[in-house]
């Protein structure tokens, strides 16, 4: 009958708001998932895409970089511009690195296709907003990166290599 | 003479009080749409008369420009042609340039890509039901489906770095393996998941006003929706079997149980209803994913240079978030692909957004278009 | 023992010594309820800007996050932070608005509602006048809201300002009837208007109203949230609708009043609720041995009221406006009618004609 059904649907009307009611009011007195930013940094996971840098091996008083330019290569977007040197003792070194991390979108191609553990990733630096556009086609001053040394444990070698298709032009 | 009269009368009378219809603009920026979208609706009082889309706000010349770009780099666009489901995208193109040169991934990445893309899955819909509760007005769920997203996201951080473009899903297999860490850290998100489905749907599904404002709305009948090309829950809520993943599966979904989720009313309640219920098979073929997970190689045996070879012609489609992801790809000998198109559901799926919504309110078009979980991005490339 | 009785009691001794002091004793009539007026206006505006910060805290807390957090303890004073922010922002005005009611109709929102607040009782005899036809009076007092939206609407010079003016105008009016309605069985059993009058009844009958009129108190709290124009009810002015709602072309000050208006409106429907629903000053039964002042009971029966109605807005979605005007025709409307009947029906045989 219309009446019993008029009725039915406002008490379960009623019914399934107060449901709606009790699951925000649950949450209400639970605690909140906020990270209260800048006083609270939670560190990145180790693999996380986070800033480019130019690894300098302090031992050898150089870049690791030999300017191979298959970083370079596998960029999408051409963003690594470097040069290099054949130096006396036949080995090539690297002169000058510049990366535009204005137009980088952290892709992570340049790393994979480094084959002289020359860039990585370094997950702690992820707040790089700058003031001027400029500021963000770095060079390899900018991006120097020292790999800190861990007393006794050995040192860590580049991710695992991907395939040298990855990215590589023909 | 009498009727020369009441003509003259009815167009005066007319001229008079007749109500003529304006034209608004919902324009791009607006806090409902779904991205930049701009709706120019013709209404009539209250009345919806015309709703015409106005796309390309969003265009940014993907297909065109991944001419120019080597296979493996193309893979980097693809994470932008729909960032909200990023590794369906991935997937799509990955397996299109597979089919192409006829390679197959080891098994194992297999396993994991089925792991993330159903993943993406849960992060696209968690994403998808905050937009259309907050498009309906209850503005809650978006916070909550956010906060179980992130959860999501940290995962995928953990694997491959980044929480939105993530460039994990290669050709040939994935980009690196998971770390020992991640299965305890998934098993245990899908078990704080699964039971906070059921706790949204307390929330929303038999609320009076949701369903109010969404039985009978926006209603597509199947003869409707075929002809007009629609996909994916959307086509699913209306009662057609549509699902790739059971009618041409990819990668193993043939190996794997679950139920394609089907809802026959056609109106804005069953596509929720759909997606509701596809999170929940989600979550269940993670499971079975995760427990057929062997070691094994993460990619295949690839040449130096991914070349596709000459006169060669894909169309390759996947079940993505939204629908059917296809790619049409077409290869010249060279290293870099000659044509490059995503079929992508949300664009065909808006196509229906007038002829649902003539006759309707304007608070409607808010709610239809949630519902057929649109993303800008898709639309415009 | 600090009872409201005994705070007014001092307060207006002390007042009076000062009239005696200053030779102005005769006028006592005339400056006492303007004192009160002002000591209540005083109380409102804080209470109200509390209310702005607990509305963000609580939306906050119930979707897992924190709200305003830093400026001030708690970030209690953000709202001053925001009345900072809308007294400084430029007062734009259409070219071709209608002058004086676009002037007058913010004023007339906020104070109209302001002026409900009049016959509240914190306490026994902690009001400001307690006219002996208070709930008629408060319910006179809401329908000046409809001509001020309406003004509003139609001096905006904005076709999308007006189309909201007249939603927002004939929701009002269709949800004050059910408003009227639920209030009418607390009338018949109390035989009397006056609030005080209503939450004495209360006291000597030993159980609130809101036991044996539960269905009139939610009708009560529904058509109040509807009367603030609140969410769910809140189509003209939602932020996800094309059509802004009358204050469209609003900024500044005259926006803040609006704002705040709704918020006062919130605060009177939810004190009268209080007042009729919930026993006013009187304390909780079994918590009584606490000993304390029966405003404090009221300020914490009033804050879960209002914590009520600002969960209905964010745990539920918007009605369209015909599904609104449905609600309160065809809802509301035949089930506080039923109510009365009831009511009526179950007095007769309890008590006989004629008893109170």
């Amino acid at each position: 009958m219309g009446m019993l059904k008029y009725f039915k649907d406002i008490f379960g009307g009623l019914w399934n708001l107060s449901v709606g009611l009790s699951i925000t009011t649950k949450y209400f007195f639970k605690g909140t998932t906020t990270q209260q930013y800048p006083e609270e940094r939670l560190p990145l996971p180790a693999r996380s895409r986070s800033m480019i840098k130019l690894i300098y091996d302090d031992e050898k008083d150089q870049f690791n970089c030999v300017a191979c330019l298959m970083c370079a290569k596998a960029c999408p977007n051409s963003c690594i511009k470097l040069e290099g040197v054949r130096q006396a003792d036949g080995k090539r070194r690297m002169t000058t690195f510049k990366l535009d991390f204005s137009t980088c979108i952290f892709c992570g191609y340049c790393v994979e296709a480094c084959g002289f553990d020359a860039l990585t990733f370094v997950s702690e630096e992820y707040e790089n907003s700058v003031y001027k556009r400029g500021s963000l086609l770095q060079d390899e001053f900018a991006m120097k990166w020292i790999r800190p040394h861990v007393e006794g444990a050995e040192q860590p070698v580049a991710e695992a290599p991907a395939p040298a298709a990855a990215g590589a032009q023909s | 003479m009498t009727d020369l009269l009441l003509s003259q009368v009815k167009s005066v009378g007319e001229s008079l009080i007749g109500t003529d219809e304006y034209v608004v603009n919902m324009g791009p920026q607006h806090p409902a749409t779904h991205g930049v979208l701009r709706l120019v609706v013709k209404l009539d009082g209250e009345t919806v008369k015309e709703t015409i889309p106005v796309l390309g706000y969003l265009h940014r010349s993907i297909e065109k420009i991944s001419e120019n770009r080597t296979f493996p780099q193309c893979i980097t666009y693809t994470d932008r042609v729909d960032y909200v489901s990023a590794m369906s995208v991935n997937l799509a193109f990955a397996l299109a340039t597979e089919r192409l040169m006829g390679i197959e991934a080891p098994a194992r990445a297999q396993w994991l890509r089925m792991i993330f893309v159903e993943l993406q899955r849960l992060a696209s819909h968690l994403l998808w039901m905050g937009a259309f509760a907050g498009d309906i007005g209850a503005l809650t769920p978006f916070l909550y489906g956010l906060r179980e997203r992130e959860r999501i996201l940290d995962l995928f951080e953990m694997t491959c770095g980044q929480r939105l473009t993530y460039n994990y899903i290669r050709i040939g297999g994935v980009m690196i393996d998971v770390l020992p860490e991640f299965m305890p850290k998934c098993r245990a998100f899908l078990d704080y998941f699964e039971p906070k489905i059921d706790e949204y749907e307390g929330l929303l599904t038999y609320n009076p006003i949701f369903l109010q404002r969404t039985k009978g709305v926006g209603v597509i009948s199947p003869e409707v929706g075929i002809n007009s090309g629609i996909c994916g829950p959307s086509l699913r809520g209306s009662g057609v079997s549509c699902d790739v993943r059971k009618q041409q599966p990819y990668l193993y979904y043939d190996q794997v149980k679950f139920n394609e989720c089907i809802e026959s009313a056609g109106d804005c309640w069953s596509r929720y209803k759909v997606r509701m219920n596809e999170m929940r098979e989600s979550v269940s073929i993670i499971r079975q994913c995760m427990d057929r997970l062997e070691p094994g190689p993460i990619e295949a045996k690839m040449p130096p240079v991914i070349k596709a070879p000459v006169g060669s012609e894909i169309y390759s489609r996947i079940e993505s978030s939204r629908g059917e992801m296809g790619v049409h790809l077409v290869g010249d000998g060279t290293a870099k692909p000659w044509k490059v198109k995503y079929r992508c559901a949300s664009f065909s799926n808006l196509y229906l957004l007038d002829e649902l919504t003539r006759g309707w309110k304007v608070a409607d078009i808010m709610a239809v278009l949630g519902s057929l979980d649109m993303i800008v991005p898709e639309v415009d490339r | 023992m600090l009872t409201g009785e005994n705070i007014v009691q001092l307060v207006s001794g002390l007042l009076h010594w000062a009239y005696a002091q200053a030779g102005i004793s005769s006028w006592a009539g005339i400056i006492d309820p303007i004192i009160a007026a002002v000591v209540m206006f005083g109380f409102i505006s804080v209470f109200v800007m509390f209310l702005v910060w607990m509305e963000r805290k609580v939306s906050a807390h119930m979707q897992s996050r924190i709200g305003p957090n830093r400026v001030g303890p708690f970030g209690l004073l953000q709202t001053v932070a925001d009345a900072i922010k809308l007294t400084t922002k430029e007062d734009v005005k259409p070219v071709n608005r209608d002058k004086i009611p676009y002037f007058l109709a913010p004023i007339v929102a906020f104070v109209a509602t302001f002026m409900g607040m009049v016959v509240i009782p914190f306490d026994k005899g902690m009001v400001v006048q307690d006219l002996n036809v208070g709930i008629l009076y408060i319910i006179a007092i809401t329908g000046f809201t409809v001509i001020a939206i309406l003004a509003a609407g139609w001096s905006s010079n904005n076709k999308y300002a007006l189309l909201g003016g007249f939603r927002s105008a004939a929701q009002i009016i269709s949800y004050e009837v059910p408003l009227v309605l639920s209030v009418v069985p607390i009338i018949m059993i109390t035989g009397t208007l006056s609030l005080s009058g209503i939450v004495e009844y209360q006291k000597t009958a030993g159980y609130w109203f809101i036991f044996p009129q539960i269905f009139a108190f939610l009708i009560f709290i529904t058509s109040a949230t509807a009367e603030a124009n609140r969410a769910p009810f809140d189509i003209p002015e939602a932020e996800s609708e094309l059509i802004g709602g009358f204050h469209t072309e609003y900024s500044g000050v005259k926006f803040a009043m609006f704002f705040l208006g709704e918020y006062i409106a919130v605060v009177v429907s939810s004190a009268v609720a209080v007042t009729l629903f919930l026993g006013g000053w009187l304390p909780v039964a079994f918590l009584g041995f606490l000993h304390l002042p029966g405003f404090v009971w009221f300020l914490a029966k009033l804050l879960l009221i209002i914590y009520l109605i600002m969960a209905f807005r964010w745990t539920f979605p918007r009605l369209r406006v015909d599904q609104l005007m449905d609600f309160g025709w065809k809802v509301l409307i035949p089930i506080s009618i039923l109510n009365i009947l009831i009511t009526a029906i179950v007095w007769l045989c309890l008590y006989g004609k004629g008893a109170q």
